[in-house]
């Protein structure tokens, strides 16, 4: 009896305690469609399925989404959610923009990553199928109608010529101009190039060629073959030109494009998963992005491979 | 009271139990596409000069050891300095498992090592093997290779 009486307390406590929850609502909204994706039916009609409710302005929540303290996560991860990706505005960004957002989006669903595992564990249904991810995956690797011109060759050729004439000094010595580090501090290192290699990648989806360099410490990791969490002093450079196709079926490295450095210290670094993030465009090295949010871009787009210490590479091994 | 139940199941099913991430997640080295056999002269010791894709679907890198890369940073002309060692890995590609729009090197299909003013080395086979004989055709087409923009 006694027992009864306790569970019965207990029982109206938690419900006066989950009542009380509701009371706190901060509000959901649903601002305008004004450019959703382009992209053909079948393929709109899986996004809309599984990444709208958070990743668009047409948020859609079940019931059980709608009560506190759920409503509360829901919330936030719709917010953030649009804030990274808004199928219902990116319709106004270039067709490359897009398309490299869906490229990111089927990524970040193979590697697992999205719809968030905790989001899934509630939301038994929600995870992409295998059939739609082959509809998106064979969408994107049909190449669009007005595939992307080749690099101009003119420019590559004068990009070419200024570099050796300016730039080609033997190693070790200072280049002319000095390179602004990025708006988050992390400071350029010109001796990138003298790195040793780790990998390199093709990539079709953005049209680029990319070398992936390491510095000595991370080239001893790799040796010792201890890239679980890689030591401080760790830096990686992926370096990535433009496709020149060579007029014979090959395609070689045309103009420069850009380098990004992640510079590995758990301390200095904390808070953003121990690494530095910075990408320097164009021959002139202009740090990338407005201000330090820029780095939010890296984290959340390497955040599929923490499980890897953020590094997407798989070095190639064997001593160098 | 069911929605009770449903809300506090919310909360416990946010607190654990999430699927696991596939295995290429995980740290791995790619071992596929590392050397087997024996070389003269192993061009990852030495530094990119360039890179390319061959039709067909492999890829190369072009590596040099410092008086090729010096020479090639500055220079258009590939007539390099008597002594200049460079060496070209070509690897067959597979389709980059943790980034779908990327390919990556898989086995080595030949290694070819170039010295200028000097000989002219292929191997080829897994475990790697010289290729007996020599090719001055293609080792001029190495040492005419420029330099990919490294600014």
């Amino acid at each position: 009896m006694t027992r009864m009486r306790f569970l019965t307390g207990t029982g109206i406590v938690l419900l006066l305690i989950g009542g009380a929850m509701q009371a706190y609502r901060p509000k959901l909204e649903s601002p305008p469609v004004t450019a959703e994706i382009q992209a053909p039916d079948e393929v709109r009609q899986i996004l809309r399925q599984r990444c709208y409710s958070c990743h668009s302005n047409e948020t859609k929540l079940p019931w059980y989404d709608n009560l506190a303290p759920a409503y509360w996560v829901v919330r936030d991860d719709v917010l953030e959610g649009r804030e990274h990706l808004n199928f219902s505005t990116i319709g106004a960004k270039p067709e490359a923009v897009q398309r490299g957002m869906l490229f990111e989006s089927v990524n970040t669903v193979q590697l697992g990553s999205m719809p968030l595992p905790r989001y899934l564990a509630v939301h038994r249904d929600a995870g992409v199928t295998p059939d739609e991810l082959a509809t998106l995956r064979h969408y994107l690797a049909t190449p669009p109608a007005q595939s992307a011109a080749p690099a101009p060759a003119a420019a590559a050729e004068t990009q070419f010529q200024h570099w050796i004439a300016s730039n080609g000094k033997p190693m070790g010595t200072q280049p002319d101009t000095q390179v602004q580090p990025e708006w988050n501090g992390v400071p350029f290192l010109p001796e990138y190039k003298n790195w040793k290699p780790v990998s390199s990648t093709e990539r079709w989806d953005n049209h680029t060629m990319r070398q992936i360099l390491g510095n000595d410490i991370a080239l001893k990791a790799i040796a010792d073959g201890k890239i679980d969490n890689w030591p401080d002093g760790t830096v990686f450079a992926k370096v990535a030109w433009l496709q020149q196709p060579d007029g014979k079926g090959g395609i070689t490295t045309g103009a420069f494009q850009q380098v990004e450095l992640m510079i590995k210290n758990s301390k200095t670094y904390a808070s953003t998963e121990g690494w530095g993030w910075g990408r320097w465009r164009g021959d002139d090295l202009k740090p990338y992005g407005k201000d330090a949010a820029f780095q939010n871009e890296c984290i959340s787009c390497h955040e599929p491979v923490a499980h890897s210490d953020h590094v997407y590479t798989a070095p190639i091994g064997g001593a160098q | 009271m069911k929605q009770l139940f449903a809300a506090i199941s919310v909360v416990l099913l946010l607190s654990g139990c999430s699927p696991n991430p596939p295995k290429t997640v995980y740290p791995q080295l790619n071992r596929e596409a590392e050397f087997r056999g024996g070389l003269s002269w192993n061009p990852r010791s030495g530094r990119v000069i360039t890179s390319w894709i061959n039709p067909g679907g492999t890829m190369t890198t072009l590596y040099g050891d410092d008086t090729a890369v010096n020479y090639a940073r500055s220079h258009a002309d590939g007539a390099y300095p008597a002594g200049a060692k460079l060496g070209a890995v070509t690897w067959k590609q597979q389709e980059d498992a943790r980034w779908f729009g990327g390919r990556i090197p898989a086995q080595v299909a030949s290694v070819e090592i170039v010295v200028a003013g000097g000989p002219y080395e292929k191997y080829e086979g897994s475990p790697l093997a010289a290729v007996p004989g020599s090719d001055a055709q293609r080792a001029q087409f190495l040492l005419q290779q420029r330099a990919a923009v490294m600014p």
